[in-house]
């Protein structure tokens, strides 16, 4: 039981941090290494080569505006070179928005006295950092439990006991991640292309029952040891409300696939999060003195309500 | 089957007090913490669930004979999501205002655990009568749940009842931060536990 | 095989019963929602201009609007300007393409009705079909001129940005030099009791009269807000007699140099939202100028 959990989280996390890797963004001219914001205003460039010094000072060389306004450009303050002339450093007037992509305009590179033409990049913030911000934000700074709300019968009916919890906490992630990358696919390919809109509560939750009912056959074959001790919990996943929260989440954000699979497995991540430490904490509360009043779920709404407005530190925090 | 079949108006009431959903079945708590924050959202909510209930009850009690055992849970999920897209289309039409505030709830009630319940333990085994009286008294429950969530977190919070100012200052703007969701329901169902320990006291001494 | 044909036409016939339930729903409800919805802007833009029940609009009042696209010829970036043009006494739109800097490229004339366009997928059909294949285009916002007979009186500008949540959608609205005259809070899931006070008139209140100059200029203050100056922007001692509305006026001539004051608990929401409209009104601004001087040199008979 330990064993194949432990198997079970190594494999999550590889995935999580090998998918995004996978996906590294390069840059659109072959001379141009890298582009990147540096602090609040200046936008950095690696040459893969060293550019010519008088080309790289001259202001009206370089245009920088945001993706969605190409016809404001924003003043250019001040221009540097480092020492071995590949990096350069573009520093603006004002303060970047570094939530939206910048588009960066460079007029006829000259290098060693070569003309390598002119060349149209983005600017934007790692992707892999954006990716990131998406599963730690769905899992602890916007937790579904604890600063969403959602999914609150399942929560307090099994977190009563440790291995409890993490039993359901792992089959939610694995059954959320499943229906939530269907019901991605479905709605961006057949219900938004035909303005089908209005049917997704329909097919969300005829998904989820599908998945649930996959995984359960699945699991079942594949691995009786671990159905065994997780199969128990497979139906009430689909009692709990995050399931058929995510995919309407997702169907009104513009997510795409990587992105929503950071959506999912974050939504699920933070269930099991919530959980544990819930658990953790009514297993104590066994051995204490409550008033015969508060025995039960009331004591435990109250612990989930401290729970909550420790959770409010996080809101508003930005990561990368 | 019960010994003694209830009366509808025995059913209605048992919504409502003995197996109110919220504080004594401890079902559908979502929508009580996240969005009890006002009576205004309580009774639409209230309303919007007392629908979805009364309408698939009545449904599946309905064509229950026609039902196939081996497709039960599908129909019921068939039943209840039909209704709540019924619902969620209308008052997205009709009251934007309030359907925004009330956000993605209203879509979450087709995974609400008590109306799958009712249909479950009541519906599909009784004539449409009373399945309808009972499908009243669980959405009434559950709407005098939420609007009595509504005003205690509302007149401590903003000061206000239905969005009309009665105290004239906020008391506590804890209880409408969304946290104090949690203890309000946790303090209503120690009151709720309080009078059950209080009666059974008395009804010992008798 | 007998029992699985049962369950099969079992599931259908729900199926089918089920979707024609929703179907008809759906047709009847998305009529009234796309009317309720368009009530619900034109009462807001009206309620920004001073206009409502007590004082109702001047029957020569009219709104154009201008939808801006950008494109992208074969990787040159392009903005698309899609103007209301009067044609022989009727009013079309025409689509206007320009470079970044400014310059004019094409004039294309456009096949939608007035009353249509202001649904994005009827513009995009019409647009499709006046484009070049090859041309990938996308919308990005649109700006209504409210006119009196041929006066502008006024510059109506949705705009979208972050908050501490998510988005919060405003409606700004400009006079013709640029000053505003107020902002409306249509949509925003900030928290309530914190940042969801910035629909509250103590606050969104405060950008009223804020001159171009001064608004490009705006900060916004962790400071109490005055008491008198809440009662001022709520308006709220009007009708108690307690305030004359010469000395609502004269108290909001006081602060007027004032910059926006946060609500407390909720600095970001109310910088987020000073930012977006200090963007939104600077944007728009510079666009107006350079579009006018295309416009001019082109000579196109706007209907703005």
């Amino acid at each position: 039981m330990n064993a194949t959990l432990r198997r079970y989280i190594v494999f999550t996390l590889a995935a999580v941090f090998l998918l995004p890797l996978l996906l590294g963004c390069g840059s659109e001219h072959h001379f141009i290494k890298s582009t990147s914001f540096k602090g609040p205003n200046s936008i950095v460039i690696t040459f893969a080569g060293p550019v010519d010094e008088k080309w790289a000072t001259n202001i009206a060389n370089f245009r920088v505006n945001e993706k969605t306004d190409p016809d404001i450009y924003l003043p250019v303050s001040n221009i540097s070179l480092s020492p071995d002339r590949m990096t350069l450093t573009i520093t603006l007037d004002e303060k970047l928005n570094q939530t939206s992509t910048h588009s960066l305009f460079m007029k006829g590179i000259i290098s060693e006295g070569r003309d390598l033409g002119s060349a149209l990049v983005n600017v934007k913030k790692f992707y892999f950092g954006y990716l990131l911000s998406i599963l730690i934000g769905a899992m602890i700074i916007n937790n579904f439990v604890f600063t969403k709300y959602l999914g609150l019968c399942v929560f307090f009916g099994t977190s009563k006991k440790k291995p409890t919890a993490i039993g359901m906490g792992i089959t939610f992630t694995i059954v959320i991640v499943v229906s939530a990358m269907m019901s991605w696919f479905l709605y961006q390919f057949v219900l938004k292309p035909f303005r089908l809109d209005f049917l997704q509560i329909v097919v969300f939750i005829g998904l989820v029952s599908l998945s649930v009912q996959a995984v359960d056959t699945i699991l079942r074959k594949v691995n009786p040891v671990l159905f065994k001790s997780f199969g128990v919990y497979l139906v009430l996943v689909i009692a709990n409300c995050i399931i058929i929260a995510v995919p309407l989440i997702l169907a009104d954000n513009e997510y795409n696939a990587v992105e929503s699979l950071m959506l999912a497995l974050g939504a699920g991540l933070g269930f099991l999060i919530a959980l544990f430490l819930m658990s953790s904490v009514r297993e104590r509360l066994e051995l204490a003195d409550v008033p015969p009043t508060f025995r039960g779920l009331p004591i435990a709404f109250i612990l989930g309500g401290l729970f909550a407005l420790s959770f409010l530190g996080f809101s508003g925090m930005s990561l990368f | 089957m019960k010994a003694r079949k209830k009366t509808n108006s025995q059913l209605f009431f048992n919504g409502i007090l003995k197996e109110n959903p919220i504080f004594r079945l401890a079902l559908s708590m979502c929508p009580a913490v996240g969005i009890s924050t006002s009576v205004m959202n309580g009774i639409l909510l209230g309303v919007a669930v007392l629908f979805v209930q009364v309408f698939s009850s009545c449904t599946i009690s309905a064509i229950k004979n026609y039902i196939h055992p081996r497709i039960r849970i599908p129909t019921y999920t068939l039943t209840i999501a039909t209704w709540v897209t019924v619902i969620d289309l209308m008052l997205a039409a009709f009251v934007p205002a309030a359907y925004k505030e009330m956000g993605i709830f209203v879509k979450l009630i087709v995974a609400f655990a008590i109306i799958t319940m009712r249909l479950e333990t009541f519906a599909c085994k009784n004539p449409v009568g009373p399945s309808f009286w009972d499908g009243v008294g669980m959405g009434l429950g559950f709407t005098f749940g939420m609007v009595a969530l509504g005003l205690v977190r509302e007149l401590l919070g903003m000061g206000t009842i239905l969005g009309y100012d009665v105290l004239g200052f906020r008391p506590l703007l804890f209880f409408v931060l969304p946290a104090a969701g949690f203890f309000c329901v946790g303090l209503m169902m120690a009151v709720f536990n309080y009078m059950e320990i209080v009666y059974n006291r008395r009804r010992k001494a008798l | 095989m007998k029992e699985i044909l049962r369950i099969i036409i079992g599931l259908t016939i729900s199926c089918l019963v089920a979707a024609v339930v929703m179907g008809s729903v759906f047709a009847i409800t998305d009529r009234a929602k796309k009317h309720n919805e368009h009530v619900k802007v034109q009462e807001t833009m009206l309620g920004l201009l001073g206009y409502g029940k007590a004082n109702p609009p001047p029957s020569e009042l009219r709104f154009a609007t201008i939808y801006r696209y950008i494109l992208n010829e074969n990787g040159n970036i392009r903005l698309g300007y899609m103007l209301p043009v009067f044609e022989n006494g009727r009013e079309t739109f025409e689509f206007m393409i320009v470079t970044p800097d400014g310059d004019f490229v094409e004039k294309l004339p456009l096949k939608i009705e007035p009353d249509a366009a202001s649904e994005g997928p009827e513009r995009e059909t019409a647009l499709k079909s006046a484009l070049k294949r090859s041309t990938i285009f996308s919308f990005a916002d649109s700006s209504i001129v409210a006119l009196k007979g041929k006066d502008r009186i006024a510059y109506l500008l949705p705009s979208e940005f972050p908050g501490f949540k998510t988005f919060i959608k405003v409606m700004l609205a400009l006079d013709a030099r640029f000053s505003v005259i107020g902002l409306e809070i249509m949509e925003h899931e900030e928290d309530p009791g914190l940042g969801a006070e910035i629909a509250q008139p103590y606050f969104k209140n405060q950008f009223k009269g804020k001159a171009f100059d001064r608004l490009k200029e705006l900060k916004v203050v962790k400071e109490p807000l005055p008491d008198e100056y809440k009662l001022a922007l709520e308006g709220k001692a009007l009708g108690k007699g307690a305030v004359s509305r010469e000395e609502v006026d004269a108290l909001r001539q006081k602060y007027q140099g004032k910059d926006i004051f946060a609500i407390t608990g909720a600095t970001i929401s109310s910088r987020a939202v000073t930012d977006g409209v200090i963007n939104a009104a600077k944007k728009f601004s510079y666009r107006l100028k350079a579009l006018e001087k295309v416009i001019a040199a082109q000579q196109i008979a706007v209907a703005f």
